[in-house]
């Protein structure tokens, strides 16, 4: 455990030492300020709903830039070997550099928290739905991370492992668009692996053991799959 | 200590090792010898299980380095060809990470690290980022990762590769206080580095180990002949006839300017009647200004068994 807390320690502080986190930072707290005044100011109404929207479709755009360098870059620069050969399994790897990688992305989240006081000042919210949307923003973007690192676990290059991310990530959150295009087991399947649906519940304020599931399951296997991919120089 | 058995490793088509097999004991400081390419580093990767072998197997201290690569990798402290460093990082932070990560006892992590930087004579530098340090200075913050845990067994893979003559030397005798208390395995292309920190030499060439001696045993087998330089004012051909009286010396080259000569001289059968030598140039009214006795350099040796193996 303490290999794990010292590797996402050092992943997080890696995030503070590069110019990228910042500029993440500034302009997705900047854009979703924006649209979080925009809808306030157009609604009216004493819920997050609609921004927990705007939030989730921000993040497939947002989640490939912190994810991207996570293992591109030890390959790219050799220290994967060193890590490799300290006395650390790959599942302490893997799960450091995730938890480093939630860290921030749970920062970011806790700095949208303010719109919760603002609306609290101003109306009076479901306290219950708030929070539950807040965990549903949050478990998706663990989601997301989970698939970037994956996607980082692959190549050296950080331009495609964030491609690579996009892509899976846009797959998953427009699939919905497609289904109609789909019927029986197809569109069933469809409908359960993209995020719309799952995310839709959490964002009015309702836990269900399938969206659960879905998400925790996901993590899982984006996690074990990036440690199969981390090892598989032994089949090389 | 250390076993290789009939180590082979395939990348697809192309077989890197061929049938490798060594052992070395502890306290040996081998060096792996051989041009790029011929598969040092596939090696070394395969003794730090960061490959597999695709047959034949590496054991450490008793263990299977495949099957017990956890506890394997707490014996070994590696420093890969490019030092495995984050830039962005301090050397006293990166160095900490190295211990959290390679099992230091945190009570100790402080008390080894401050051990760790006075052997690396890196203590001015501990606070700096790495990314604004030499070369020499990161390849030594590279093998202070390396020795952080106190490991059985140091593996440097071309550990003075692209740095100045000054940080050459400065690599070197660190390697060479470091020898003293651990099993040493270096890799490296230059010859006088062997033969300046190594005892024992494994030269390996197209993924095959051609040779694998003491180095002692090797410039007394392979070119091990010793030779001798001489500095004498005389006439030549009387020199000459002197020498070829005397059966321990054989003249291989002389050169002359005037009455001055250099000339070339070769033991045979590593004895050398040097008073019969002296006796006899003396006899011709000549007179010794010079005479010394000169080693065969590694490089003589490898280009020898080069040639013999080419051949």
């Amino acid at each position: 455990m303490s290999k794990i807390i010292a590797i996402a320690k050092k992943e997080l502080k890696s995030y503070f030492s590069s110019p990228i986190a910042y500029i993440v930072l500034i302009i997705t707290i900047s854009v979703f300020n924006i649209f979080f005044f925009m809808i306030i100011d157009q609604n009216r109404e004493a819920t997050l709903r609609d921004i927990f929207q705007i939030m989730e479709f921000l993040f497939i755009f947002i989640v490939p830039l912190l994810t991207m360098k996570i293992f591109s870059e030890e390959k790219l620069t050799g220290t994967m070997e060193f890590l490799m050969t300290t006395p650390t399994s790959t599942t302490a790897i893997v799960l450091g550099k995730y938890l480093g990688s939630l860290i921030f992305f749970t920062l970011i989240i806790g700095l949208t928290s303010s719109y919760y006081f603002i609306i609290e000042l101003f109306g009076r919210p479901d306290r219950l739905a708030m929070l539950v949307g807040y965990l549903g923003i949050w478990i998706e973007g663990a989601l997301f991370i989970a698939i970037g690192m994956l996607a980082s676990s692959w190549t050296k290059s950080q331009i495609i492992a964030a491609m690579s991310s996009y892509i899976t990530l846009f797959l998953l959150y427009f699939s919905i668009s497609f289904i109609k295009y789909f019927s029986g087991t197809a569109e069933t399947l469809i409908r359960y692996i993209g995020t719309w649906s799952h995310a839709e519940n959490f964002s009015v304020g309702l836990i269900t053991t399938g969206d659960l599931v879905y998400y925790v399951s996901g993590i899982i296997i984006c996690i074990a799959l990036t440690k199969l991919s981390i090892e598989n120089r032994l089949w090389r | 200590m250390l076993t290789a058995k009939n180590v082979t490793k395939y990348f697809g088509g192309f077989q890197a090792l061929k049938d490798i097999s060594f052992e070395i004991n502890k306290g040996d400081i081998v060096g792996f010898l051989g041009q790029n390419g011929a598969g040092k580093t596939t090696l070394m990767r395969i003794l730090t299980s960061y490959l597999p072998a695709t047959s034949g197997r590496v054991i450490i201290a008793g263990e299977d380095v495949t099957k017990n690569s956890l506890a394997i990798r707490k014996k070994i402290g590696y420093l890969p060809e490019n030092p495995p460093l984050y830039v962005d990082m301090t050397t006293r932070d990166y160095l900490k990470f190295a211990a959290q990560i390679k099992d230091v006892p945190s009570k100790q992590q402080h008390s080894q690290i401050d051990k760790v930087l006075t052997e690396c004579d890196l203590k001015g530098v501990q606070n700096k980022t790495i990314r604004f340090l030499s070369k020499g200075y990161k390849q030594r913050v590279g093998i202070a990762q390396a020795i952080i845990n106190d490991p059985e067994i140091l593996i440097l893979d071309e550990p003075t590769i692209g740095l100045d003559p000054v940080q050459i030397i400065q690599v070197r005798n660190l390697i060479k206080n470091l020898e003293y208390k651990r099993t040493v395995i270096l890799s490296t292309h230059i010859l006088p580095e062997i033969q300046q920190i190594a005892k024992r030499v494994l030269i390996i060439k197209a993924g095959e180990i051609i040779v694998d001696k003491y180095l002692k045993e090797l410039f007394e087998k392979q070119g091990g002949q010793q030779k001798v330089f001489l500095r004498v004012k005389g006439k030549k051909d009387q020199i000459e006839r002197a020498i070829k009286e005397i059966t321990n010396f054989k003249q291989i080259d002389i050169n002359s300017c005037d009455d001055l000569h250099s000339i070339k001289l070769e033991i045979i059968n590593n004895v050398g009647h040097y008073n019969e030598l002296t006796d006899k140039i003396s006899k011709t009214n000549s007179y010794i200004l010079e005479i010394k006795e000169i080693e065969s350099s590694l490089e003589d040796v490898f280009l020898g068994l080069h040639s013999t193996k080419t051949d």
